[in-house]
């Protein structure tokens, strides 16, 4: 444990010994290692602040085990105040109508001021509704971004691509420098969601589901992505592109190891990143097809939101709603954006971050914020489908089968669409 | 039954037989049984290893043989270091955990099959039939084509995140009660016949004559419950969601959720506590190897 | 062999009392819930239940992923019953002729058999590693380009080995008991009458380890289906992605990452019916078992 918090902890137990009346709250929460310390030391920050209420964050496994227990604590009335909700996992929770307390309406019931134009714009749609509430509380949020080996690409003597049609002329001269050009994590939430986002296409028919699940269909078997992975493929044919599995580490090893010059990953491994790589390297926007648009927009954000659960009475609701004003507050922010490599959502935060010229000594660090905050599209601000996490791993297994050459682009899109909205209509019914 | 008679006159004849046997075999036989050992123990030897390396260098370049130096530290972090908001929550706590349920599920395990299985083969009662075939029938079903079910039963009891949730439902399959049934068919009707004209009634025969008489069996069944038990995974993984309940098989996978994501996977952690997880059995396993192996192969009966 | 029995009204009732008692809470009752619920959609949150017959089994079964993964469980099972069956036999029969260090062989073939099968997984994934595995480097000297975790087969052999490397200890102490249970007076007439070691060992030795065997068998499926979650989880790292599940894990990732109750349901209980099936062809075996042994 760093001496630090070994402090900030103690003092807080000093704390909760002297007032007693105190309004427990408690916070179910995905995130382990080092970040699970970020998140105590947030708690304990929020706990010295005040001294009205105590907030107690619960480490609960990954994000899927947080949501099935947290649905489990529900049923049983044992539900925590806030739990921390994956974006896979967003339709459920906010589908499940009476289950969560809109963050707005939460924060606006306390009394607090809140306007949601404060919030970076990439961030503020994600998880609200279809009027642009803000059902959730954006917490840890990232976007995918390209992260490129500096002496790589000087060694090959070119500059990193804004598009994918600059990629494709690039990657020979990458390869004659001894390394494989490019690599990929996670590519249903970037050669998906976010491809999609980026050229400004309908990834779901009812305003990317936003509008409701009833009827909505994906919208993901079109020409645009699939001459991406068309020629996905073909890099991968060339030497140009590393597929490594579905699974984020071994995609991100081989950029680690310097045997990949560029990866493309999120916002939040920049934290990550800085200690284990012992190469310069920095960050760039995520790639478009100028076939497909010349007026690329921004990406929207993955990671997490917080969200408020009902049944819990006023004070403790406040006591949420006093949490999440401090959460979003710029200094506690920057603090959480300098600590772990996740985005600021709002704009003071980000201004503050710039003040401070952090980003003159990391400007990989920016890459992210400013991406979000590009030119917004119709398309741009999310999606909204249930069963989401079985689609994903759908579109993962499908293409798995297009890399290893076991199906053609043509077909896994369409079984994509089809188990896709096979999914979707199941979902649908449980409404 | 018959494997207790027969050890004795293998064993003595064993010298007469083996010196009929070429010189050639027993270097194969040699040869075989090394590589066996390499093959089963060589991955445990290198994970060992691996695990004294700091987490970085793993990462980078894979399992390690050697020693890396960082033993101590590592095993005491695994042990010490105080995880949660709590800091309560340690290795150690952990270990626990897993004594509790290894320990919980055998015992709960013996005390429930030997009483039922003493009712089926020495009571003569109208639903006997009835109460065999129904505990027949869990042998059919192992918890895992049933886990969603159970979860959702155990949480309609409150019981999640509590010993008694985990360990009750492990208890539900009756391979225990098959074991003592068997048993006690082989003891001899003349015990019960000298119990009766002794005056004894059915609960004073119970405790007085079978429990003693099974004494060798239940320590073997208790061993290998433990061993079961311990090592349980997919059950635990869903059941406990607070951590201090985690046992250390539970909190391997705690270590693997961060290989998911882009930080550097503490694979140091995660494998000293493969180790320490993997200790307990085996420690137990190789002392009571007599008795284990008897009463393992007794199942087969 | 009839029994001396006791009769009495209520004590056997109160001695299974614990045993029904457990069973009924934790077994029918669950079992009866996945069979119901098999035929409904649930809200998770609230558990609002919609009916929709057998739309939950359709849906299971139809899926191009389900029959893959049916097909992989099945191959899965047969490979790793039957090698680690053979290598634990050949391991036994050599520790039974060996004199010299025998106890301590057996001590060390039968460690791995305390370890948990999610460790056996751990430890396999690292060996495996795609990118840094001493064993996909191993396979690379044969020029086998193994690639655990992207290519379906290659990841499904790594998790045969595992699986089988974790259940050969099994195998190993039920056939040397087996073998050291065989009166030394067969032996002695076998080695007098056949001369040849392997002769004999397959036309005297290895029927008399019949039952063993098949014993065996049954179990090494039971392990193969169902106790190899923790390995599987571990080696796909939680993502699944392109590579090889068994039906069990597919049960839990629709139900527990996917939430889709009724869906995993539904392939709960075409599990059950599937063990149903094999314990009555394991009976039918049983029955012929009996003659020669």
């Amino acid at each position: 444990m760093h001496p630090t918090k070994f402090i900030l902890i103690g003092a807080a137990t000093m704390f909760a010994g002297t007032a007693q009346a105190q309004t427990e709250l408690t916070w179910w929460h995905g995130m382990g290692g080092q970040l699970g310390e970020t998140v105590n030391t947030l708690a304990t920050m929020f706990n010295e602040s005040q001294s009205e209420y105590v907030l107690t964050p619960t480490y609960k496994g990954g994000y899927e085990d947080t949501l099935t227990s947290t649905i489990a604590a529900f049923r049983a009335g044992e539900q925590p105040n806030i739990v921390q909700v994956f974006d896979a996992g967003a339709a459920t929770i906010i589908g499940a109508d009476g289950a969560v307390i809109p963050a707005e309406d939460l924060i606006i019931n306390a009394g607090i001021d809140f306007d949601s134009n404060d919030y970076i714009s990439g961030v503020r749609y994600f998880y609200a509704d279809s009027e642009g509430k803000m059902v959730g509380m954006p917490f840890n949020s990232s976007t995918p971004i390209l992260y490129y080996n500096t002496e790589a690409l000087e060694k090959a003597g070119v500059e990193p691509p804004k598009t994918w049609e600059e990629f494709q002329a690039i990657a020979p001269a990458i390869v004659e420098a001894g390394y494989t050009p490019l690599a990929q994590s996670h590519s249903p939430w970037i050669w998906t969601e976010n491809f999609h986002s980026r050229h400004n296409l309908p990834f779901a028919t009812n305003n990317n589901g936003f509008d409701g699940s009833d009827g909505t269909e994906i919208l993901v078997n079109n020409d645009a992505i699939k001459a991406h992975f068309t020629a996905a493929k073909e890099w991968m044919d060339k030497g140009w592109y590393g597929y490594y599995g579905a699974g984020w580490g071994d995609n991100q090893t081989p950029f680690e190891n310097g045997e990949v010059a560029m990866w493309l990953g999120s916002s939040g491994s920049f934290g990550g990143l800085r200690n284990s790589v012992e190469f310069d390297f920095s960050a760039t926007y995520l790639p478009y097809w100028e076939a497909v648009t010349t007026e690329p927009t921004q990406t929207f954000i993955g990671g997490a939101a917080l969200f408020a659960l009902s049944g819990h009475d006023e004070a403790e609701n406040t006591g949420t709603a006093e949490f999440f004003k401090f959460l979003s507050s710029p200094e506690v922010q920057l603090m959480w954006h300098k600590e772990t490599g996740y985005v600021p959502i709002t704009t003071a935060a980000y201004e503050l971050a710039t003040e401070e010229g952090y980003y003159e000594e990391t400007p990989q660090a920016e890459v992210g914020i400013k991406q979000l905050l590009l030119p917004s599209g119709e398309n741009s601000k999310g999606y909204r489908m249930g069963f989401y996490v079985q689609i994903r791993d759908v579109m993962n297994r499908e293409y798995g089968k297009i890399f290893a050459g076991e199906t053609d682009v043509d077909s896994a899109f369409s079984v994509i669409e089809e188990e896709g909205n096979k999914l979707l209509n199941r979902f649908a019914q449980t409404n | 039954m018959a494997t207790t008679e027969m050890d004795v006159p293998v064993a003595r004849a064993k010298p007469a037989l083996s010196r009929r046997s070429f010189g050639g075999v027993k270097i194969y036989d040699h040869i075989v049984l090394w590589i066996g050992v390499f093959l089963m123990m060589g991955p445990l030897a290198v994970a060992f290893m691996t695990s004294t390396f700091d987490h970085v260098m793993i990462h980078r370049e894979g399992m390690q043989v050697g020693w890396g130096g960082e033993f101590l530290s590592t095993y005491d972090t695994v042990l010490n270091q105080q995880g949660g908001f709590s800091g309560e929550i340690t290795g150690w706590l952990m270990t626990k955990n897993s004594f509790i349920l290894g320990i919980g599920f055998a015992l709960g395990k013996i005390v429930v099959s030997m009483l039922a299985a003493y009712a089926i083969v020495y009571f003569r009662f109208p639903l006997a039939g009835f109460c065999f075939w129904v505990i027949f029938l869990t042998l059919l079903l192992p918890l895992e084509v049933r886990i969603l079910p159970s979860y959702e039963v155990v949480q309609q009891l409150g019981l999640l995140n509590s010993y008694t949730g985990l360990i009750l439902p492990l208890i539900a399959s009756a391979t225990g009660t098959f074991f003592f049934r068997q048993f006690f068919k082989s003891v001899p009707n003349e015990l019960l016949e000298a119990a009766r004209i002794d005056g004894a009634n059915a609960w004073r025969f119970f405790v007085d004559i079978l429990v003693p008489l099974s004494r060798t069996m239940m320590a073997a069944i208790f061993i290998i419950m433990f061993v079961v038990g311990w090592n349980q995974y997919l059950w635990p993984m869903l059941m406990t969601t607070e951590e201090q309940y985690f046992t250390l098989v539970r909190g391997i996978r705690n270590v693997m959720q961060s290989m998911i994501g882009a930080d550097i996977p503490f694979y140091n952690e995660a494998l000293a506590m493969a180790m320490l997880a993997m200790l307990p059995p085996v420690v137990i396993i190789l002392i009571f190897q007599r008795m284990f192996i008897k009463g393992l192969v007794e199942q087969e009966k | 062999m009839a029994k001396s029995q006791f009769t009495n009204p209520w004590f056997p009732y109160l001695l299974l009392a614990p045993q029904m008692l457990i069973i009924g809470v934790f077994f029918l009752w669950p079992a009866a819930e996945a069979i119901w619920s098999s035929f409904f959609l649930q809200d998770p949150f609230f558990g609002k239940s919609t009916y929709v017959g057998i739309n939950n089994y359709v849906d299971a079964v139809t899926g191009s992923d389900y029959r893959r993964t049916a097909w992989f469980t099945t191959i899965f099972t047969v490979l790793v019953a039957f090698l680690s069956l053979f290598l634990g036999l050949m391991l036994a029969v050599s520790a039974d002729r060996v004199l010299r260090g025998r106890s301590a062989y057996k001590t060390l073939l039968m460690w791995v058999y305390a370890i948990a099968p999610p460790v056996a997984g751990l430890i396999g994934i690292m060996l495996f590693d795609q990118h840094i595995g001493p064993l996909v480097e191993f396979a690379a000297l044969f020029g086998w380009n193994m690639r655990v975790g992207v290519d379906y087969w290659d990841t499904g052999i790594a998790m045969i080995v595992v699986a089988t490397w974790k259940q050969i200890p099994y195998c190993f102490i039920f056939f040397l008991s087996g073998l050291q249970s065989i009166p030394s007076s067969v032996k002695e007439a076998a080695s007098i009458d056949c001369r040849s070691e392997t002769r004999r060992f397959w036309t005297i030795t290895f029927p008399l380890l019949a039952p063993t065997t098949f014993f065996l068998l049954i179990l090494n499926i039971t392990y193969a289906m169902f106790e190899t979650f923790g390995t599987i989880d571990l080696m796909v790292k939680g993502e699944p992605g392109n590579n090889p599940v068994t039906l069990v894990y597919k049960v839990y990732q629709d139900g527990f990452r996917g939430l889709d109750v009724g869906g995993s349901a539904a392939q709960s209980v075409i599990l059950m019916l599937l063990v149903l099936v094999l314990t009555v062809v394991q009976f039918r075996l049983i029955e012929r078992r009996v003659h020669y042994s």
